[in-house]
């Protein structure tokens, strides 16, 4: 107690010192935690922008293969799905049906490429409300042949709403096809994701590819959050495997690249009828969750770097300390202080300086991150898919805070054991003596 | 009773390449109880045999006994639980730890060590030992708000809260001007006189050697006279160290 006592007494000593060793702590934990928070709501933002741009956390897909060894994706009769669907129990805040192709739209002779979704507008009432316009709007949508279409390929093909455009296409058998889409909205500019779709009606969609109108290609379901979506992907895949021929998620589970592996499997096999794919946002999103640890061993690696420099501080300034502190050492030894006990008061001053550095660090992190989520992006900015709403969020793991907290008090304490001990070891008379 | 004892004790310190010899051989006992005076010019080894007798430091031969406990096998911290128990040390620029008020200087070693006095006797005796001291008034203030004498007063409340046997104070005048010193002096003696604790005082200032019961005088590290109200104690180690000692005593040959 004592000890503890004259451990922080001694902290309040030199208060411009105290301040600044603590204040290099705060720093390097501050730039450590903004990362870790970034890396931490990264991959959940992406996660969220692309589900709704894919309108869904868990899908399935359904592959017929030709005679001649042609895979197609199609959905005919799902009702076998649907009742997979509701017997995994999956809370699902919403379900696509899509049909979709990668199409070139072509106007006066400028064209772009696009991924064009086939939507069942009367059903999917949650995409309208995603969609900002810029130009047009929904009301196009009614003609059957309409598409909305984002701000930067209209201006590629310098088009305005009520434009008509030609469309290419190949159909679900690989045919070429040549249609025509009307212009009915224009939206902001989503990202590079975003900016590379566009919507028409699936009805029609469906006519181009060459399905029946009751035919699609992809399901959906959306979640109510992310946090389920392994735990539904796998449910809801044991429950097609039981009804339904399925392409193996376990065969695929050890490859590197699981969802190119995954998605490649129909190529070696053949099969008749129609086989489904149950996959899941996180598995297209590995490589996203790569890039987020990757971050995370960066900023820990920088967290390392910065705490070999301050630790050079702190050795020295412990240093000093025994220095300035030398007859106080020796009476303190002269009057019955044990070595241990020496040592230890230095040892609990380096580690009040590391907490309270730390807990500065924490609250000067939490400041910083809170002034970058208060700039508000445009829509149409390059790094809309890292953002929610339009802000830079964060999201600090508590374990990882404790962690680096920890890290920072064990070398702090690292930096200061050696002049600690050198304290304690300070023969009583010598330390008397000294005059300084 | 003797409860300090040194027998043939040198100390020589190492000078860069060449060696210093503070104490050249000098054996003496103190008796309990007794008012001590170590005294000498400046030079003379009087810090250096405190030291010793203090165990902050060991003799390079010779042995030195405290309260009939041979010193020369402890390890340090079986001498710092001595040192802790046993001894009182009062310094020449008082060293009160400058982050800690009068009252917690004064009971600082009672919160040193594995023995626990209760919280209500020990601020009793705290109180008692301000009020003995003369700073009752001062109790909440640090150091570096007291003057000298006060600073030495609270190292002498210091040196006696945890009831050593013996309290040893390093020149505890010399930084204070005559009138303080003598005040500070008679403080000690007092206190000698009222708890029976032995003080043994070093000074170079021939005019408080007066007020002590037994004068240890040296030079150059050996003594020149040893007495204990006004008779030669050389012969209080008789009995302990044998004839040799008295033989070769630096108290007779300072005489011869
Ligand atoms: N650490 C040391 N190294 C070398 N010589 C020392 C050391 N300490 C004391 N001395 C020498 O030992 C002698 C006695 O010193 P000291 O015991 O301090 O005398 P006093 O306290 O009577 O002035 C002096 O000559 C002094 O210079
Ligand atoms: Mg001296």
């Amino acid at each position: 107690m004592e000890i503890i006592k004259l451990a922080l007494r001694n902290l309040a000593r030199q208060k411009k010192r105290t301040f600044l060793l603590g204040s290099a702590i705060a720093f390097g934990i501050m730039i450590v935690t903004v990362i870790n928070g970034f890396a931490g709501a990264f991959v959940d933002n992406i996660s969220e922008n692309f589900a709704n741009l894919a309108a869904g956390h868990v899908f399935i897909q359904g592959v017929e293969k030709s005679a001649s060894g042609k895979e197609s994706d199609i959905i005919r009769d799902d009702a076998l799905l649907m009742q997979a669907v509701k017997d995994a129990n999956i809370p699902s805040k919403y379900i696509s049906k899509r049909s979709s192709a990668q199409a070139s739209l072509i106007f006066a002779g400028h064209n772009a490429q696009l991924k064009v979704d086939g939507v069942d507008f009367s059903k999917e009432t949650f995409l309208p409300e995603r969609l900002m316009f810029i130009k047009g709007g929904l009301e196009g949508m009614k003609q059957r042949d309409g598409i909305i279409i984002s701000e930067p390929i209209a201006k590629r093909l310098n088009v305005q709403p009520g434009d008509r455009v030609l469309v290419q296409l190949r159909t679900l058998t690989g045919q070429q096809n040549v249609g025509e889409f009307s212009i009915a909205g224009i939206t902001v500019d989503a990202g590079i994701f975003g900016s590379m779709s566009g919507y028409a009606n699936k009805t029609y969609m469906n006519e181009l590819l060459a399905l029946g109108p009751e035919d699609y290609q992809l399901l959906g379901i959306y979640l109510p959050s992310l946090k389920g979506t392994d735990a539904y992907g796998k449910a809801l895949y044991e429950k097609v495997k039981a009804v339904a021929p399925v392409f193996d998620r376990d065969a695929a589970k050890n490859d590197q690249n699981f969802i190119r592996s995954f998605m490649n499997q129909g190529k070696t096999e053949t099969w008749t009828g129609i086989k489904y794919r149950v996959f899941t946002l996180n598995d297209m999103l590995a490589q996203v969750k790569q890039i987020a640890d990757a971050l995370d061993t960066a900023s820990l690696i920088i967290l390392l770097v910065l705490f070999v420099i301050i630790m050079v501080g702190i050795t020295n300034t412990f240093r000093i300390i025994l220095y300035e502190r030398i007859r106080e050492i020796g009476t303190m030894r002269s009057i019955g202080m044990q070595r241990g006990e020496v040592r230890n008061l230095f040892l609990f001053e380096a580690g009040f300086l590391a907490l309270g550095g730390a807990v500065f660090g924490l609250v000067l992190a939490f400041i910083v991150m809170a002034a970058i989520g208060g700039i508000s992006f445009s829509m149409n900015s390059p790094v809309f898919i890292i953002l929610k709403n339009g802000h830079m969020t964060f999201k600090v793991d508590a374990a990882r805070m404790l962690l680096n907290v920890l890290i920072v008090a064990a070398l702090t304490e690292f930096a200061a054991f050696f002049p600690s001990r050198n304290a304690a070891r300070l023969d009583p008379a010598v330390a008397l003596r000294t005059v300084k | 009773m003797t409860i300090v004892e040194l027998q043939d004790v040198r100390k020589v310190y190492p000078l860069g390449k060449v060696e210093v010899e503070a104490v050249k051989g000098v054996s003496f006992c103190i008796e309990k109880g007794d008012f001590v005076s170590i005294a000498g010019p400046s030079g003379s080894g009087k810090t250096t045999i405190l030291n010793m007798i203090g165990c902050v430091d060991r003799p390079t031969k010779g042995t030195v006994s405290i309260a009939g406990t041979p010193t020369k096998d402890l390890k340090d911290a079986a001498l710092t639980t001595l040192r802790h128990e046993t001894l009182g040390f009062i310094f020449q620029s008082f060293n009160l730890i400058p982050v800690l008020n009068v009252r917690e200087n004064i009971e600082f070693p009672l919160l040193l060590g594995r023995e626990r006095v209760p919280k209500k006797e020990r601020e009793q005796w705290i109180d008692y030992l301000i009020e003995e001291v003369g700073l009752s008034q001062w109790s909440k203030h640090k150091s570096n708000e007291l003057s000298g004498g006060q600073r030495q007063r609270v190292a002498i409340a210091r040196a006696l809260v945890t009831k050593p046997e013996i309290v040893l104070a390093d020149e505890p005048t010399a930084n204070l001007d005559s009138h303080t010193g003598e005040q500070i002096l008679e403080l000690m003696k007092k206190i000698n006189r009222e708890m029976q604790t032995t003080f043994i005082f070093s000074t170079h200032d021939a005019k408080i050697v007066g007020l002590a019961d037994h004068i240890i005088r040296l030079r150059d590290g050996l003594i020149i006279e040893n007495v204990r109200n006004g008779t030669d104690a050389a012969a209080l180690c008789a009995d302990l160290a044998g004839e040799s000692v008295i033989e070769n005593s630096p108290v007779q040959s300072a005489r011869s």
